[in-house]
């Protein structure tokens, strides 16, 4: 980690107002995810500046924009559906959890915030702890990344040998959480090189999950389903 | 979904969609849509990216309204301003995430007119913000590079280098403007 502790008053505003880079956006949404009061820091930072919001000048919609989005959910209900069940009670266990633990509780959750920023800062690799693995190959056989998958599906991309991203394309990594369900986004990424993804609302990750990458346009597919060439594909196994 | 009920009831109408009620999501967009189509207008600047952005908010919102609430809000809001600011979070998530991936293409044959411009939303920002208002209280006591800097950010989705270079200031005091315009800002509003 080059730069010094954070101050997470400061991480949270950066957070909100846009200004981390990739990596660090990445540690921010996740200790929101994990950590009461830095979620508390960035719902205040929100709060300040949501008037701003309100000062932009309305502009009507396209007409067909409200059928695009109903086609896009209706093709998407199953993962609606699934992500509409699961989320919750993963975030009421979460909170039970951490309610019960000593360690979390409120004199200390300041300090846990902190040790948990720098823990994070210190090495890119620790904010995944695998809980699947996965190499995927092209379809020539070649390994093309290798996917670290943790149990909140924070995932490290690492892309093995030399890969090519067409110009005005994007690469967008997927799973399926059910064998039998649609893939589904776990992020997008730009650079052929060392990434770590965050998502919420999936089950936690198991063995025998599918992986892929695909190329999408800028911003990812516009289906929410893969559409693009698939670079490499594979199942996750658990590491021993 | 009865609309007089909930019309402009953005946080009943979020717990409606998490229920798979797609007419709460369209009175969502009714409502608010032009709003944030104005919101990613400005970080995008192009048309077509702003609409994409709304409409995959409007996905993503179909697809988290189940998480609205177990993990948002926090104590003295109200349902309304965490509904909104819920939703304007995603909106700009996704509005960034386009600008970075995207690359910014903005016309670069008159850089006088762009900074015109810039300066143009800036100010209509600003002067848009309710004299009643906390943050316009507060960001009226920053020095004017501050708050030109912070609304650069906040309003045109701008980097920490995007901001030095439409400031004509070196990268170092940019950054300097910004720290020291959120600390103040965070003191002025607490």
């Amino acid at each position: 980690m080059t730069s010094p502790l954070p101050n997470l008053a400061e991480f949270a505003d950066e957070l909100v107002i846009g200004l981390l880079d990739p990596a660090d956006q990445a540690r921010a949404e996740r200790l929101e995810r994990e950590d009461q009061t830095f979620a508390q820091l960035v719902n205040a930072a929100r709060k300040r500046f949501s008037a701003l919001d309100q000062t932009a000048p309305q502009q009507d919609l396209p007409s067909g924009m409200w059928q695009r989005v109903l086609d896009a959910i209706e093709q998407e209900a199953p993962e609606a559906q699934a992500a509409a069940s699961e989320p919750v009670d993963l975030d009421k266990a979460r909170q039970r959890r951490s309610s019960s633990a000593l360690f979390w509780t409120t004199a200390t959750s300041l300090a846990a915030s902190l040790f948990l920023a720098v823990a994070l800062g210190w090495n890119l690799m620790s904010t995944v702890e695998p809980k699947v693995v996965a190499i995927l190959l092209s379809d020539a056989g070649q390994p093309v990344a290798m996917i670290e998958g943790a149990a909140d599906n924070t995932t490290l991309v690492t892309m093995l040998g030399e890969t090519t991203v067409p110009g005005d394309r994007v690469m967008q990594l997927w799973t399926k959480p059910d064998p039998a369900g649609p893939p589904v986004s776990l992020g997008v990424f730009d650079k052929p090189r060392k990434t770590v993804l965050s998502v919420s609302g999936l089950p936690s990750p198991s063995t025998d999950q599918l992986y892929e990458i695909t190329f999408e346009q800028p911003g990812g597919s516009p289906t929410g389903l893969p559409t693009g060439t698939i670079l490499g594909k594979g199942f996750s196994s658990q590491p021993h | 979904m009865d609309k007089d009920a909930t019309a402009g009831n953005l946080s009943i109408l979020i717990e409606a969609c998490a229920r798979s009620d797609t007419s709460a999501l369209r009175l969502i967009m009714d409502a608010e849509g032009p709003r944030m189509l104005g919101v990613a207008r400005r970080i995008l600047n192009r048309g077509d990216l702003a609409e994409d952005a709304v409409q995959d908010t409007f996905v993503q919102i179909w697809r988290k309204a189940a998480q609205f609430g177990t993990a948002h809000g926090t104590i003295g809001d109200t349902p309304e301003a965490s509904a909104r600011s819920w939703i304007y979070a995603i909106l700009r998530n996704r509005c960034l995430t386009l600008l970075r991936s995207a690359a910014r293409e903005v016309a670069t044959e008159d850089d006088r007119l762009e900074k015109q411009l810039d300066a143009d939303t800036i100010d209509q920002a600003w002067t848009s913000l309710g004299h009643e208002s906390d943050l316009r209280h507060c960001l009226g006591a920053l020095q004017e590079e501050k708050r030109t800097a912070v609304l650069m950010a906040y309003v045109l989705g701008y980097s920490h280098g995007e901001i030095a270079g439409r400031l004509n200031a070196p990268l170092g005091s940019a950054k300097a403007w910004l720290r020291r315009g959120l600390a103040a800002l965070r003191e002025c509003m607490s």
